[in-house]
């Protein structure tokens, strides 16, 4: 027993020692710089200023400005992601009598998640050019006799709606077949047993498939909300190309402008740390509700 | 037999991880390898590449690797590659970017016994007196010039005359008459501009929106450069100017367009004037050289009221070399980018980049290049473009107040105020 274990840390530990030096390793050392001012071009040592950095960040109007924006991509995005993502998911089971068309549906949903977030919005880009296929859309579905602009790109508003929509077009794909995974994994036997008892679909969605796709829903929450707040190449993309900053500048693009523009590496790890606790926190309790809840029929 | 694998695994971990922390080292004498990187300029390339292969001909032990990317994205690629202590050998960047390398003692003074002079002063008096100025720091000259330029406005003369306009008397002289040449150039469906009559060089606040607060009198910081000055009366005139050039005001243009200069070489109806340098005529002539013909070029705009006779500012793309390169890669890197700069007529004739030496100034080349004298004529009044260490931080502010005005409908005073309060938390770091 002894010996294998011995070979069991022999083979993981490379793997350990990858993981150590390119994750580990940089977040202790994130940690350490934010209590550290240094510019990233200087050949100076970093000097110790405590908690100046995280003072400095959550009283400037910048990074508050991040974190609104942030809260109003995550809100926006978070919420149609989880709950369309399971009505497609339903609608897909739903073709299990044909499973060419199933299959087709999944690879047309996930196809968008493999792409890269930069290429994504690179394309995106032109259909919300004021000349592009968005504009043309909407005009056509309003009848506008003379095309109006939406300004996709220019107006705040539209600039946020803009990358929600991005983020939702990439993404939902990826929670679909993670909802699949979950729905093709509850007994049919069960709503078998519930059509003769005569309960509806909407009965039996809700009685059934809900509280056995639990732990399912708790990974999509979970997962689909570290991702909504940590989004970065979208809005990055968006920035570059144009648009106003300030609607979209998200707390990831800040971390970004604030090392790569101003030079300032205590504050962008500082912003870097606190958005990890944030994450941290939120994980926590997420995990805490979720687990006191949980549901077997069998 | 397990205990040689355990050895053996052991081993190749210790082996991958010297390999990932070994820091190479070029050799004191024998074989050097340059690192390169430059910005895409596919006139420049083909220039440069030929310039190189005569070069190892005459330097046998020295290997050039040149690499390129896309003009904004390598001003990223080359701070992060000195932040990770892994940058080239040599680079370019525009000046007001390159100024904090040499501020940070990032990059090597020119070594004076690879270009032959006995002093960096001796040096500057062969050359135009703005040349150095990107590159001069506390006596000492720390990049080779590879371009000295300023911007003038290119005019598509086909477009002027289909609406009636004579592009050789009724180009813009002023700021007001721009807004009323571009609305007769401009064609639109409904509210979708589809060619834009002028629009400007965004992001490149610094080279052609700063000139214009210059015009009003306006400045970045004050005289004695403690604090900002974005929140003067020029400021709010030359804000409120492009909120109403903006979507919101006239709609004549907007940052979120692709940029006019890329699409002006087409001729395909999308825009009718844009900013460009002398090198824009040769990019011209390689991409759509029937175009040529219907091209002229004006100077830049000036304000009704200027008190400043600024025209866009003059910029530098500096040779400048690695100063943690070793002693002999150093060496063998002047020799290259002296060797670059000393063909300041083929760099002229063939791409249109101008290293005003004055040994340039007396040829033919110079005398006889198709726009030169508008660009020259321009250059007498302009400014060198503001080098500070914090240059880019300023011009990131300075973007975010024009996209305020423009995009977000801020008022000119209000996004002025912001902008102050960012420039002084800027300074005060």
């Amino acid at each position: 027993m002894r010996r294998r274990q011995y070979w069991g840390w022999i083979f993981v530990l490379p793997a350990v020692l990858f993981f150590a030096l390119f994750s580990y390793f940089p977040i202790i050392n994130s940690f350490v710089a934010s209590f550290h001012a240094k510019d990233i071009l200087s050949l100076k040592a970093p000097k110790f200023i405590g908690l100046q950095n995280y003072i400095h960040i959550f009283t400037s109007q910048d990074f508050l400005n991040s974190i609104k924006a942030t809260a109003y991509f995550a809100i926006g995005c978070f919420i149609p992601l989880v709950s369309i993502s399971l009505v497609i998911a339903t609608l897909v089971v739903g073709l299990r009598r044909f499973p060419k068309i199933q299959n087709l549906f999944k690879m047309i949903y996930y196809s968008p998640s493999i792409v890269s977030g930069v290429v994504s919005a690179t394309i995106w880009l032109l259909i919300f050019d004021p000349r592009g296929l968005a504009n043309q859309f909407l005009n056509f579905l309003a009848n506008n006799p003379t095309p109006v602009d939406f300004k996709w790109l220019a107006l705040p508003f539209m600039a946020r709606l803009a990358t929600i929509i991005i983020y939702f077009w990439k993404y939902v794909g990826y929670f679909v077949i993670i909802y699949f995974a979950g729905l093709v994994s509850i007994p049919t036997s069960l709503y078998e047993v519930a059509e003769i008892d005569g309960a509806s679909a909407w009965r039996k969605f809700w009685s059934i498939t809900i509280p056995l796709l639990k732990p399912t829903i708790e990974f999509v929450l979970i997962v689909a909300f570290i991702a909504c707040v940590r989004t970065f190449s979208i809005q990055y993309v968006f920035v570059y190309a144009g648009s106003p900053r300030e609607p979209i500048n998200v707390i990831s693009l800040n971390i970004y402008t604030t090392a790569m523009t101003y030079h300032s590496l205590g504050r962008s790890t500082a912003m870097s740390v606190s958005l990890f606790c944030f994450i941290l926190i939120f994980t926590i309790v997420q995990l805490r509700i979720y687990r006191s809840e949980r549901v077997s029929y069998v | 037999m397990k205990f040689l694998s355990t050895v053996l695994v052991i081993t190749m971990l210790l082996a991958g991880a010297a390999l990932v922390l070994a820091t190479p080292q070029q050799e004191a004498a024998g074989p050097v390898e340059l690192m390169y990187w430059t910005h895409e300029d596919p006139n420049r390339t083909a220039l440069e590449e030929k310039l190189i292969a005569e070069f190892q001909g005459q330097n046998p032990n020295v290997t050039v690797v040149r690499e390129t990317a896309p003009s904004t994205p390598i001003i990223e690629k080359i701070l992060t590659a000195f932040a990770a202590r892994n940058a080239p050998d040599i680079f370019n960047i525009g000046a007001e970017n390159e100024w904090q390398y040499i501020v940070g003692e990032r990059v090597a003074p020119v070594d004076l016994e690879v270009v032959g002079y006995s002093s960096y002063k001796t040096m500057q008096d062969d050359y135009l007196p703005v040349t150095f100025n990107g590159a001069l720091y506390e006596g000492k000259i720390y990049g080779l010039p590879m371009e000295i330029t300023n911007w003038c406005i290119y005019v598509n003369n086909k477009y002027y005359r289909e609406v009636g306009l004579d592009p050789a008397t009724d180009y813009p002289k002023t700021w007001e008459q721009m807004l009323d040449v571009a609305e007769k150039l401009t064609i639109r469906e409904g509210e979708v501009i589809t060619r834009r009559g002028f629009d400007f060089r965004y992001p490149y606040y610094l080279n052609f929106f700063v000139p214009m607060a210059n015009q009003l009198g306006g400045t970045v910081l004050t005289a004695d450069g403690k604090s900002a000055a974005v929140d003067s009366a020029a400021w709010i005139k030359v804000l409120q100017y492009m909120a109403d050039f903006g979507p919101n005001g006239r709609n004549l243009g907007s940052p979120t367009y692709t940029n006019a200069r890329r699409t002006f070489n087409r001729d395909d109806n999308s825009v009718a004037m844009c900013i460009s340098g002398l090198y824009q005529y040769d990019r011209i002539k390689a991409e759509n050289e029937p175009f040529l013909p219907y091209v002229s070029v004006v100077p830049y705009p000036r304000f009704q009221n200027a008190v400043n006779d600024n025209g866009t500012a003059v910029y530098g793309h500096y040779y400048m070399v690695n100063a943690s390169s070793s002693p002999a890669v150093r060496k063998a890197a002047w020799k290259l980018t002296w060797y670059f700069s000393n063909h300041e007529e083929e760099f002229l004739d063939q791409i249109g980049l101008t290293i005003p030496s004055k040994k340039l100034l007396d040829t033919a080349i110079y005398k006889n290049k198709k726009f030169a004298d508008v660009f020259i004529d321009d250059m007498a009044t302009a400014d060198f473009i503001m080098v500070h260490e914090s240059g880019p931080k300023f011009e990131d502010v300075i973007e975010e107040m024009v996209q305020d005005v423009m995009l977000s409908n801020v008022a000119p005073a209000e996004a002025a105020r912001k902008g102050k309060v960012k420039i002084n938390d800027i300074l005060s770091q």
